[in-house]
């Protein structure tokens, strides 16, 4: 679980996030849903000290995360797996060092061990013939599975993912959902996903927070959000045509 | 001035952190091994190039500036030895280097972060200065004296080559010139030199890169101050050793 309480971050005079308070619930997929720009990604990097807020405590089961001294954070983070908005794969690695590096890493895996964790995750993804390739030898979207492969390889306590699905094909989008709707489930992972794709809106949103602004807009899951009369979520949701027709 | 304080701060604290102990040893060494080969043979090519070339212009220009009978014509083998082993190689391939080697490092980190890999690499719990920059410098360190030596013996060779080919100066003349009062020290003062300089080739491009922010476009301005930085520094550190172990 994360408890988020009166967190801001400003650029200069620019107001990034405002005063935001949630929890992140462990055993559910928490989705944070936005406008491009509107601080999702920033919040993100709040949560895990990329980014030093402002104001606010994010508390890690009970944990202050931001009070916590450089080594003390490390320990957290070892328990932390992170997909990063644009995969951020190493490119001097391949695939399967890239996968294996955080086992490398954070666990003490003998090398037989790694070996089996790595084809394990890979096949989830569905890139098990990729192993051996590099990052500049793959589309968008298998960058994006490898970097989902690579965030859960060491079986992360809290898992956050931006943009998980951005760049797939619908069908691959749904494998990749339900991989982590899986993982949550399974492991009681806290799971925060940051997300544009409707279609996981309905799918996996146990949990939905919708930023607007950098403001917390509205709060609530994957049936309240077809019911809300919240004007800036109607905007978001019923963007397009298809939405709109869906809805009457 | 105010901005150059606050660089040097910055540079030092970087260093703090990539002179860290490393969390975990056996990942470092396998990336210190890659670091050699692509930072140390990958650049022995254009080292040999460039120093035969370097080596054979000293001679013939030196030959053609001391066109006296006062001058014994094995003055011409000693200067090119005493030119290549105290300036042109340690100091002119260090500032090769710089371009060489510097560009590419400024541009590798740089990209890395921007791309969000070093962000990545904190989040597993890496020190990532340590991580990307430790095992550069330390290749380059160690590697560098070995490409500096194999340029001072190119460099003479290329005298040589010219002795044969031309009848400015006879071989037996050249050979005697480069065998004259020899002191080793002088090799001594060039490896200090050279290792001086490949600490200041790999740590300040790698500062550049390190704290590039933005596009890739940012990466190519950082990668140019990390060249530019570097040769300046060289040249700097070149003068104040030379004071300072020389005279
Ligand atoms: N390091 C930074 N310095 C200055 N401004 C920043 C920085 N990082 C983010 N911003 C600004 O903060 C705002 C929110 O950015 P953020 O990346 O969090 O958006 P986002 O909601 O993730 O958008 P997207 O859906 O497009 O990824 C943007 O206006 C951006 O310009
Ligand atoms: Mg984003």
């Amino acid at each position: 679980m994360i408890e988020v309480a009166g967190l801001s971050k400003a650029f200069g005079d620019k107001e990034v996030l405002k005063d935001i308070s949630v929890t992140f619930d462990a055993g559910k997929t928490n989705l944070i849903i936005g406008a491009s720009g509107s601080g999702k990604s920033t919040l993100a990097r709040c949560l895990i000290g990329l980014v030093d807020p402002d104001t606010g405590t994010v508390l890690y089961d009970g944990r202050n995360f931001i009070e916590m001294n450089m080594k003390e954070r490390k320990m957290i983070r070892r328990e932390v797996g992170f997909l990063f908005q644009g995969s951020a794969l190493f490119d001097f690695m391949t695939v399967e060092q890239n996968v294996q590096f955080p086992l490398d890493m954070l666990t003490s895996m003998t090398a037989k061990e790694k070996v089996v964790r790595v084809a394990e995750v890979l096949e989830r993804v569905e890139l098990s013939h990729a192993g051996k390739l590099f990052p500049g030898e793959l589309s968008g979207g298998m960058k994006k599975r490898v970097g989902i492969a690579r965030a859960i390889s060491p079986n992360p306590t809290y898992l956050f993912c931006d943009e998980p699905n951005s760049g797939l094909d619908p069908q691959t989008s749904i494998v990749i959902d339900k991989l982590i709707h899986e993982i949550t489930l399974e492991y009681n992972t806290t799971t925060v996903i940051i997300t544009h794709d409707m279609n996981s809106v309905i799918d996996i949103g146990d949990h939905i927070l919708f930023i607007h602004n950098g403001r917390k807009s509205w709060e609530g899951d994957k049936v309240s959000i077809l019911e809300t009369e919240n004007k800036e979520v109607l905007d978001f949701v019923y963007a397009s045509e298809f939405m709109k027709k869906a809805r009457k | 001035m105010g901005s150059f304080v606050f660089h040097l701060g910055k540079y030092i604290m970087l260093l703090w952190r990539v002179f860290s102990k490393p969390e975990k040893f056996s990942i470092y060494r396998r990336r210190l091994f890659d670091e050699m080969i692509s930072l140390g043979l990958d650049s022995l090519g254009i080292i040999m190039i460039i120093s035969l070339f370097m080596g054979a212009v000293i001679t013939i220009q030196t030959a053609a500036n001391i066109d006296s009978a006062f001058i014994p014509s094995y003055t011409i083998g000693f200067t090119t030895r005493q030119s290549s082993i105290l300036e042109f190689s340690p100091t002119i391939m260090a500032l090769i280097l710089a371009g060489k080697v510097g560009s590419n490092i400024a541009s590798e980190i740089g990209l890395m972060r921007v791309s969000e890999q070093i962000d990545a690499l904190e989040i597993m719990g890496v020190n990532s200065a340590s991580f990307l920059i430790l095992p550069k410098i330390l290749a380059s360190v160690f590697i560098n004296p070995f490409l500096i030596v194999i340029s001072m013996f190119v460099s003479i060779g290329g005298g040589y080559l010219i002795a044969m080919a031309t009848d400015i100066v006879t071989i037996t003349d050249y050979v005697e010139g480069i065998q004259l009062d020899f002191r080793p020290f002088h090799v001594v003062y060039a490896l200090i030199k050279t290792s001086v300089f490949a600490f200041l080739l790999t740590s300040i491009p790698a500062y550049n890169g390190y704290y590039a922010s933005g596009s890739a476009l940012d990466v190519g301005r950082a990668s140019t101050a990390g060249v530019v930085n570097s040769m300046i520094l060289i040249l700097i550190t070149n003068y104040v050793l030379t004071q300072l172990l020389l005279i």
